[in-house]
């Protein structure tokens, strides 16, 4: 999907994602899985509403060292960096690669016994709350 | 009035009228349309949104948190979608949250099932506020007890919480590493837990899937596991003859000045064009917003100020459970991403009024698991709970990662609903110019969370923060008022013995005009400290059930 993102743009906001996402503690950085590329494109297919702020911000700072770049726009223009690392986080998330890093399978199905006696019970935790008796505040019928 | 005197229900023409006209098809408008039609009456439901489809629901798709926050988001005016009507929140501290479809706001809810508890109703006789409900506890009790049959609950009978009562149909849903963290916490306190009651069946039931953990619920339930209305109630009602229009947006409720009755309801469909169907008796069911919108909206020679609002109490009374977290993070995993994503586990430990606190009434804790990496990072990740002064390096480069490690998959977070006292200052108008798609008047709230909420969130949160600490967390976070939270919109056409202060009798029908209902959460005279759908369906149902059995008595258009 063309979303006519110029290479200016993107090579912008690669330069800030960086900075957001940078390659440390065992993680890769945000271009080096690619949230400048394809993924830039899928996550505004995606989201066409965040459009308007992020080329805004990232046309601002066009040209501007990253770091100082994102400092300005936390301070100018904070919606447009909100955009900028939510759509840099986004793609880095949905990355196989970065997934399997922190150890996040994604939402998977996970079916439980229903007839399995839970942990609770049969620690006897709960009933401790059981053997308290009631807390409710009975009222009369009227 | 003139209903079909048992079987099912007669199936309507088009224009014809039929004896029974409902405008909203959530959980209130479901629950009469399956009785009703189930009763022999003729049933007409008119809906703004339409059936939901469960592959449109992104949950089985990676990108489901990103767009969650956008399509998906409760927020009506954030997510903009065309079925949706503006609210002008301008004057509100908390934002209501809805959507509009065969199902209403339950596509998207947790599905918390959490029942008023008998003081909810009684709360001038015990605490000398507000105003006690025109029924009981005890009242209501056979009515939740059939609706949770119908919903397909899950639940561990025996909460010291609650009364004695029938047992839940469906076994409880495992609470998970989370929710036994937060439970250690409790058990070390000596504080009340329980594990969650939902509305999310543990086994096959009424059509719903059993729940597969997933976790999207907030997104709607792509596996069909979570109770929505068009799962467990409208296959019923259809089958009945009831028959529902959706894309149907109401836009007044015509009143007969000459008979004093109701006639039906104008609505406009997708296209602009402008129907009316007409009916014997009316029941809206719109929610505490929708619902004295489309009274407001309904203006006559008898009525020159919203229909049934002589008393002017029409609109006023809103309450919307503000709502504060705590957060806490543990160096065990918790399987955060883990469903169910609504109430692990529960507690009503400083649910009833202790005056030494500084307020009065209480609140309901539900521990929540953290959610997806996007979830760590945003609602209870840094930026919502850092403040408004972050720097970029808070949030951002290296200390992300150390932000991801720390939080994600290690977090357990304490929701708190605390009951919302009504005040008529706390209302719902309609705005001079903000119109919906279709140019009806959208609603304006003005609306203050009050110091009694205020200081009540506070004395929770701060125990929360101890409950957490005592589960052996290694950093807690706090978040006070959170604006996205309403939830639950009630209140706003009040149940009363008195027309002068209230617009409905204690069977929901309008004190003013015989032949109107309003079967919803607007009716509540006060909230509970609990998320609503349980009482809100049950209630429902009891006031069917009398229009049902009071149906040769029932004066009609």
């Amino acid at each position: 999907m063309s979303t006519g993102v110029t290479d200016e743009i993107r090579g912008t906001f690669a330069a800030i994602a960086d900075v957001l996402i940078p390659e440390a503690e065992g993680m890769p950085s945000a271009t080096q899985v690619g949230v400048h590329e394809d993924l830039l494109d899928r996550i505004l297919g995606l989201r066409p509403d965040l459009r308007e702020d992020f080329i805004r911000g990232i046309k601002s700072v066009v040209g501007e060292k990253p770091h100082a770049a994102a400092e300005r726009l936390n301070k100018e223009d904070p919606a447009a960096l909100g955009t900028i690392g939510l759509i840099a986080s986004a793609g880095y998330y949905i990355t196989p690669q970065v997934r399997e890093l922190i150890g996040y399978p994604g939402q998977e199905n996970r079916p439980a016994d229903p007839d399995e006696d839970p942990e609770y019970v049969t620690n006897g935790m709960l009933q401790v709350v059981i053997d308290r008796g009631p807390i409710y505040v009975p009222t009369a019928k009227r | 009035m003139v209903a079909s005197a048992g079987g099912k229900g007669k199936r309507s023409r088009r224009d014809e009228e039929v004896d029974v006209v409902i405008v909203g098809a959530g959980p209130s408008g479901s629950v009469a349309a399956k009785h009703l039609s189930a009763a022999g009456f003729s049933v007409v439901t008119l809906e703004q949104g339409h059936w939901p489809d469960p592959d449109e629901f992104p949950g089985k798709r990676p990108e489901f948190e990103l767009v969650s926050q956008k399509q998906w988001h409760p927020n009506p005016n954030y997510r903009d979608r065309e079925r949706d009507y503006p609210i002008n929140t301008d004057e509100s501290h908390i934002n209501p949250l809805m959507f509009a479809a065969v199902g209403g706001s339950t596509t998207l809810y947790a599905g918390h099932w959490t029942p008023f508890l008998p003081s909810d109703f009684r709360v001038k006789t015990l605490d000398g506020v507000a105003d006690d409900w025109p029924f009981t506890y005890e009242d209501l009790l056979p009515y939740l007890e059939e609706v949770e049959r119908e919903v397909g609950v899950s639940g561990l009978p025996g909460n010291p919480a609650y009364p004695p009562q029938k047992a839940f149909p469906t076994p409880p849903l495992p609470i998970g590493k989370c929710g036994m963290k937060a439970a250690e916490g409790m058990d070390k306190l000596g504080w009340h837990w329980w594990p969650g009651t939902n509305a999310i069946p543990s086994v096959p039931w009424n059509g719903l899937n059993p729940c597969v953990r997933r976790g999207t619920c907030m997104t709607g339930c792509p596996e069909g596991a979570k109770s929505t209305a068009n799962i467990t109630y409208w296959p019923h009602a259809l089958k009945s003859g009831a028959k529902i229009v959706t894309g149907a947006r109401a836009r007044e409720i015509e009143y007969d000045d000459t008979r004093g009755v109701v006639t039906g309801v104008v609505y406009v469909d997708e296209h602009g064009r402008e129907h009316r169907q007409r009916g014997k008796v009316v029941i809206v069911c719109g929610n505490g917003i929708g619902t004295p919108r489309l009274l407001l909206l309904s203006k006559s020679k008898t009525f020159p100020n919203g229909l049934a609002n002589s008393s002017g109490i029409v609109g006023k009374r809103l309450m919307m459970h503000p709502f504060s977290a705590a957060l806490g993070i543990y160096e065990d995993p918790l399987d955060g991403w883990r469903g169910p994503f609504g109430q692990l586990i529960e507690s009503f430990e400083f649910y009833e009024t202790d005056e030494k606190r500084g307020f009065v009434r209480g609140a309901k804790w539900g521990a929540m698991p953290g959610g997806g990496p996007l979830g760590v990072t945003s609602f209870v990740g840094s930026k919502i709970f850092s403040g408004g002064d972050a720097k970029v390096e808070d949030s951002w480069g290296k200390n992300l990662h150390d932000l991801v490690e720390r939080r994600f998959n290690h977090c357990m977070v304490w929701g708190i609903i605390g009951e919302d006292l009504p005040e008529e200052s706390n209302r719902v108008e309609l705005d001079s110019e903000l119109t919906d798609t279709s140019g009806i008047p959208a609603p304006k709230l003005i609306y203050k969370v009050s110091e009694n909420s205020h200081n009540m969130l506070k004395f929770h949160v701060d125990r929360c923060v101890e409950a957490c600490e005592a589960a052996g967390s290694i950093e807690t976070h706090v978040v006070h008022q959170v604006p996205d939270t309403g939830w639950h919109l009630l209140g706003t056409c009040r149940m009363g013995d008195d027309p002068k202060t209230s617009a409905l009798n204690q069977w929901g029908q309008a004190h003013e005009v015989p032949n109107l209902y309003i079967l919803d959460a607007s009716a509540f005279p006060t909230c509970g400290g609990v998320n609503p759908t349980a009482t809100i369906m049950s209630v429902a149902l009891r006031q069917t059930k009398h229009l049902i059995a009071a149906r040769r008595n029932q004066k009609a258009a």
